[in-house]
Parts: structure tokens; sequence; C-alpha cells
């Protein structure tokens, strides 16, 4: 193989394809990114096999071929190349990179041994802009349990409703909801659940062009698409806890309220609510509420917050890092709080969003 | 797409990546291998379910190896196909760290009746204890502490010698706020089941997990704490929990045989801690509350029995242990005899008793005994000298050894370096007497014959 491209092309792709390079990979192959042309394009591609990330290089293809590179090793290399031109050409066991006047001789492994990442793509499900894909997912990602022994907990249900899907996320203590709408009617019913993993790399991808999404149920496979970039993970084989029995039908207590005066005023008695696991208290009367902490060995603060009630007055304690959790996502001015007693969730709404729910259970003190 | 394990299909594949393991390098085995299943095996194909097609994709590469390990194990297949689904193995999954979810876990249910409570007796209740002049302080501060755990008296540490009632008080207190707020988090737990569960955690390395579980509760009692005497690392995991629990508004309830400034071998910091609620003490009962405790068991147990009887108990055993199971003989006499509970069948029945146990016991171990207690002599004991407090244990000796050997007044006279037998039964009339009115003798009488029995 001999090909030649823009090193700061290479350096992107890379950055990108090293997303799946595990440091903890036991298999020597799997520290390698593949670069291989087809059909006319360089191709580059890495996988733990948990997730698997394929993308296009732009550049010249002088001969076809195909290499596997120690993936950490070239990226380090290429960030430290003069922009410009590189080329690289395959040798017995080796291949050598030049870029300005840096040549570089890496050893190889035979590129047969790299995993075949995807037979054929699947059913697309769904195509998004690129933006509004990537903001409803970053208001439901957080919410998600990467680390959970639980699998259904750890990736993000789709659920196929009329003219779009239910998106959930929920770790057990608290629940983020969105709806999205799609023009076509896609042949797909039912729902799947995406590994929360596969979903953050989906936010690193481009907001200017459409994502799409593909799923294999055959090959237990879920691909997202941008373009010619591609990530491949697999589908969580697990029962999503039925939450719609637990959204709360109606409120007693429903307040509207600045996110950023929340937001500054939860940070405030965080700070104080580190001795007591976390916990802050919402106290709302009618002119005002009063977001409050105490910490036994150093005191206590309250601070008063305006907001418009309607309802009942009412007193509710959360985990204060859930609360920030939610409001760094909110993207609206104004939120919506709901409650009906101090032992109900809470649900936030976005004022302007009526798709949106977050739900967190509160502490009972 | 249902699969039926088969526990062979399971033994097989178990078998043949033992030998996989040894043909492949590690990093294939650990990455591909572990991950695989053996569905099906039928007379050409073998069947296994791998996670992702890219992990199927390397799988095939080693096909030979497969069907190498799986004729190893007296299967010959022609074919291996593989199947992408993620197939939960139970031996890795985690044990015990499943991940709670209390959104999505039932509404708690009110319990029809107690007893879900580990380690607590549901009987032992406020209702079902005798209160007296001995007990009534600790009774009320742990009825109050009951009622407004966390609020009032933090930590409540009750004291007394063996079989007053303290694991009682404290189990009551358990089973009352239970009752009033079944979803409070509960541990009642002894010192040395304390100890063991620190032990264990360190072993294990996984004292976060205990300190979780015993910093999150609402109500922690610890019965006997004077065990954790001397055990330093028992002790700092029981500072820091006092303090948190305390900072988090949880109740502490603890009990010992003696107060916390008397338990030796104790951090400074933790004695200062155990005395800074409220110390309270149970008296040894007196005549009147045995005799008001007896009638309380029987009538727990829906036995009639009657004043007399309860007294003729109450005058034999001197802690609350010792008269149930006093009790209890009586009643398990009157049913194998078939008689009425009489004044006579309870004196033959705790008399009988007294003999067989003691059959063992010499007048020698029960003289040794009261020496022993009441730091004299043998020799003084036997003596001539009439010094009060020579006096009162030599009476002590009499009535014991008349109660517990049986033996003849002048016999008793003989062993105490020979005194009237008038001598012997004035001294032995006065103890009872005594005993009757005076809980500090009885008490004295309690630590002696604990030291007689080991």
């Amino acid at each position: 193989m001999k090909i030649s491209f823009l090193s700061e092309n290479l350096q992107k792709a890379l950055a990108l394809t090293n997303h799946a390079v595990s440091t903890k990979n036991q298999l020597p192959i799997l520290s390698h990114v593949l670069l291989e042309t087809r059909e006319g394009k360089i191709y580059l591609s890495a996988t733990d096999l948990e997730i698997g990330i394929e993308t296009v290089i732009q550049g010249v293809i002088e001969e076809a071929g195909s290499a596997t590179i120690p993936a950490k090793l070239f990226l380090e290399l290429v960030n430290t190349l003069p922009a410009g031109k590189v080329s690289l050409v395959t040798q017995e066991g080796s291949v050598q990179i030049v870029g300005g006047k840096t040549k570089t001789t890496l050893q190889t492994v035979p590129p047969e041994e790299f995993p075949k990442l995807y037979e054929r793509k699947g059913e697309k499900i769904l195509s998004l802009p690129g933006k509004s894909l990537q903001n409803v997912l970053k208001r439901i990602l957080f919410t998600a349990s990467i680390e959970s022994t639980r699998p259904a907990l750890s990736g993000i249900l789709f659920k196929r409703i009329e003219l779009g899907f239910i998106l959930v996320a929920t770790d057990g203590y608290r629940l983020s909801l969105e709806k999205i709408t799609t023009e076509e009617q896609a042949g797909f019913e039912g729902s799947i659940i995406i590994p929360a993993k596969l979903i953050k790399e989906v936010l690193s991808l481009r907001e200017d062009a459409p994502i799409d999404v593909y799923v294999d149920g055959q090959q237990n496979q879920i691909l997202v698409a941008q373009e010619e970039t591609v990530f491949i993970g697999r589908l969580i084989d697990a029962e999503f806890p039925n939450y719609e029995k637990i959204l709360p039908t109606d409120a007693s207590t429903e307040i509207t309220v600045d996110k950023d005066v929340l937001q500054r005023a939860v940070k405030t008695c965080a700070i104080f609510a580190r001795e007591t696991a976390n916990i802050i208290t919402l106290s709302i009367q009618k002119e005002k509420m009063s977001v409050s902490s105490k910490a036994p060995s150093l005191g206590e603060n309250v601070v008063d917050v305006d907001m418009t009630l309607k309802g009942e007055e009412n007193d509710i304690a959360f985990n204060a890092r859930y609360l920030l959790d939610f409001l760094a996502v909110a993207d609206t001015q104004d939120i919506r709080f709901e409650m009906t007693g101090p032992l109900n969730s809470g649900v936030f709404r976005l004022a302007g969003n009526a798709s949106y729910l977050h739900l967190i259970m509160p502490i009972r003190v | 797409m249902t699969h039926t394990m088969t526990v062979d299909t399971k033994l097989l594949w178990k078998n043949a990546l033992s030998n996989i393991k040894t043909e492949v390098s590690i990093g294939n085995f650990v990455m591909l291998f572990r991950q695989t299943t053996l569905l099906e095996v039928n007379d050409t194909t073998a069947t296994i379910a791998a996670p992702s097609a890219m992990v199927i994709n390397l799988l095939q590469r080693h096909t030979p190896v497969i069907k190498k390990a799986l004729s190893l194990a007296q299967v010959s297949i022609e074919h291996v196909v593989f199947v992408p689904k993620t197939i939960v193995h139970e031996e890795n999954a985690p044990a015990g760290k499943q991940t709670s979810s209390p959104l999505f876990s039932p509404e708690p249910q009110k319990p029809l009746s107690l007893g879900h409570l580990p380690r607590v007796r549901q009987d032992y209740t406020f209702a079902t204890l005798a209160v007296s002049a001995s007990n009534q302080l600790a009774f009320v501060s742990a009825q109050t502490v009951a009622d407004k755990p966390g609020t009032s008296y933090n930590p409540l540490f009750i004291y007394g010698p063996v079989g007053v009632g303290k694991t009682h008080l404290m189990q009551a207190i358990a089973n009352a706020v239970y009752v009033h707020t079944p979803d409070a988090k509960i541990i009642y737990i002894t010192s040395e089941e304390f100890t063991n569960e620190v032990v264990e955690a360190i072993r294990s390395n996984d004292t976060a997990r205990m300190k979780r579980r015993f910093r999150s509760v609402n109500l922690l009692i610890i019965d006997d704490v004077q065990f954790i005497a001397g055990k330093d690392k028992v002790q700092e995991e029981l500072f820091h929990t006092f303090n948190s629990l305390i900072d988090n508004g949880g109740q502490i309830v603890l009990s010992s045989d003696r107060p916390p400034s008397e338990i030796k071998k104790l951090e400074a910091r933790l004695s200062s801690r155990f005395a800074g609620g409220l110390t309270v003490d149970i008296e040894p009962p007196d005549f009147e509350m045995r005799t008001a405790i007896v009638l309380k068991k029987a009538e727990q147990l829906h036995i009639p029995v009657s004043m007399d009887v309860a007294k003729a108990i109450a005058e034999k055993e001197q802690d609350t242990r010792s008269l149930e199971g006093a009790l209890h003989r009586v009643i398990t006499q009157s049913k194998t005899t078939g008689q009425e509970i009489s004044l006579d069948l309870a004196e033959i029945t705790l008399n009988e008793k007294r003999q067989k146990t003691n059959s063992l016991l010499h007048s020698e171990d029960i003289i040794n005994s009261v020496c022993l207690f009441y730091n004299i002599k043998p020799t003084q004991l036997k003596g001539p000298k009439r010094d009060a407090s020579l006096v009162k244990a030599r009476q002590i000796a009499m009535y014991l050894l008349t109660k517990e050997l049986g033996i003849t007044l002048v016999e008793v006279g003989n062993i105490l370096g020979g005194r009237d037998h008038t001598t012997v039964m004035h001294g032995v009339r006065k103890i009872e007497g005594f005993l009757v009115e005076k809980s500090r003798i009885s008490e004295e009488i309690v630590g002696i014959s604990k030291g007689l029995r080991g």
C-alpha cells in the first residue's frame, strides 16, 4: 500500500478512532488501528470489541492495500508532525511514514488479524440533524449509569411511538425522558436499548450533518453513522424497567423558576451539603423558595430563590449532585418543577420543551 | 430466541474451554472465549453464542481449536456456528453488587406482623416488660427514644448486671420504632457480631460496604458493648460510625454490664461519647419485681400461675433468665405429670433441679467463691472473728451451702469452723430476709453464684 494525506486530516481521524482503543485490552491486535483502501477511499478503523469506530481519511491512493499500526503511538507521532503531506508506504512486516523531514518505520502485525467491524449496516430506524439529535441525547445521557451492573440501566431506551421515538434513561434514582419526532415512517417497531457508551461517542460527531441510526436485530448490532464515520456497538439484551408506572400523573405544587438562579443557589448549598450525603432541601412557600443545607460541624446556609407558585406550599429534599447534573443540561431560561409531597418523586420540565422531563427521587429526611 | 441450556452443554463447554485455554493466548481467551456460551450440539454442528459480530469474526479464526477441544471432550462435530447474542453468565455476574434501583422497587409493604427485624425477638416489646422501681427510669428513657429516635437522648446507654432485662428493653425499642416507621433502617447487633463484621470487612477488603451499611441506619442498637474493650480496630470503626450516625440524626442505643467509665481498655474518646447522651442503669429485680416477672411471663404463655407459685419461683431464682427457666421447668413438670401447677409441684420441681445441677458442686467451691468475692481468706471465714463484713460473708456462705448443696444445718455448721446449727439457721434466715427486701445482697449472691457455675 502506498497512500498520502494531510497530517491534520490524519490527526483528526486518528483522534476519533482512538476512542475505541482501550489500554486495558488484552488482545494485542486491538491496540492497533487498521488502515485500508476500499473502493478508492482510505478507511481507518479501531475497536475494543464493545464499540467499533470506522472513518474515512481524505487522501491519495497510489497503491491499494492495508496495514495495522499501533494506535496510541501512531497518534503521538502524527501530533508531532508538521502540517502538510504525510505519506505512508507498507513494507514487509513494517510501515514507513514520512512527514516533512521525519521518516519513521513502525512494526506492524498482519492486517488479516484485525476483526471485521460489521457485515452490513442493518435497517435505518432514525435520521436526524446532528445538532438536534445531540441536544436530545445530552439531556438524557447523563442519567444513564454507565458503570451499572444492571445492563438495562447502562443504556438508553429507544421506544418506537407513532411519528417518532421515546428516549429514556435511568440509573434507578432519577430518570430522563424525551420524545423525538421523525419525518419518515420506518418499518421498525418495538424498542431497543443502546449502550450509553456508544451514545457518548455520538456526541463527538459533527452538528451540521445528519446522523443515521441503523439496527440489525439478528446481529444484535446497533450502528450510528454520519456520512462516512460509523460507530458500531451491540444492543443491550435486557428488559428496561417499567418507567411508565413511575411517572407522576399530576402534581399539587408547581413552580416556575429561573434556571441560573436555582443553579447558583444549589451550588452554594452543595458546599454545605458535602458532609450530609449531599442533602439539600427545597422549601416552597407562597412568596419564595428556600434552598438550604446543613453541615453539623460547620453550620448551615439558606438561599432564597424567587419563583412563581401554583398550588400548595411543600418541602422536598434532594441529592444536590442530581440537581446540579440536571441543571447543567437544562437549556432553557425557565424550568418548571412539580411535586406532590416530600416522599414522591419530583419532576423537572423545561419551559418551552414539552417533550422533555427529568424525574428525581427525593431523599427522606 | 429462547435457548434451553442443559447441564450437559454447560458442563461440556466448561471442559472444552479449559482445553481451549491452553491452546490460545490469554488475551484471546479473556476477550473472546470467556464471553461465549455453547447453546446446542447436534450430530454435526455446535452452536455457540457470542456478544457481537466483531467477536464472532475473531472467534471464527479459532474454529479448529474449538473443534479439537470438543473432540477431546468426546464430541466430534463438523461445523461450528456462531450466533450473536449476549448471555449473562451467572457465575460472571457480580453477586450482591446489583445496582439498587429504588425508583422501581415496589412500594414498601406495611408488615402484617413483626418479626421482620433480624436478631430481634418480636415478643420483646414494652408491653411485655415488667416495670418496677428498679428499671423504671430505663423503661421511660427507652420509650422516649422509641417515640422520637435521634432527637431525645442520643446515645441511650443502658447498663446493669446480667439478666435484668437490658436486651428485652433494647429490642422493645427496635420493635416499637419498627411498628411506627416500618421503613426505618434498624440494626440490632451484639458487639461480638459487630466485631465479626469489622473483621470480615477487613479480610475481604470491603470496608466501604460495611461503612455504608452501618452509617445509613436510623437506629443502631449494640448489645453488650463492653466486649469491644481492647479491640482497637473495632473501636475505631465504632467511633466513626458513631459520629456519622449522630451527625445524620440516627439514634444509637447501647448496653453494657457496667457504666462507660468503668469499661477498661476503652478509648477515652469512645467512652466520653458513650456517656454523651443519657446513661441509665437497671438494678437487679427485687423480690416483688421478680414475682411480677414470673406472673407476666406466665401470662404471655397463657398458663395460669398462682401468686404463691410465682413467689416460690421468685425466691429461688435471682435473675430474669433463670426465672424464665424455672417457670418453664414447672410448666413442663405439670404437663408431663398431669398435675396442676401448685405450690408443692413448684417446690419439688425447683428443688430437684437444684440437686441435679449441683451434684458436682463441692462445699469448698462455695467457700472459695464467697471468699473470692469478698476478698477474704477461707480461714477468716471459718475463724472466730465476728467483724461485720466477715459475718455477712459467713451468712451468705451458710445460705449458699444450704440452698445450693441441700446439706443439713449441722453439716454447714461443721464446714464453717464448727458453728452451732442454730447459728446457721439464723444466718440463712437473715439472708433470706435480705433477699426479699434488699437488692444489694441479692446482687452479690447472683455474682457469687455466677462464679460457682463458671
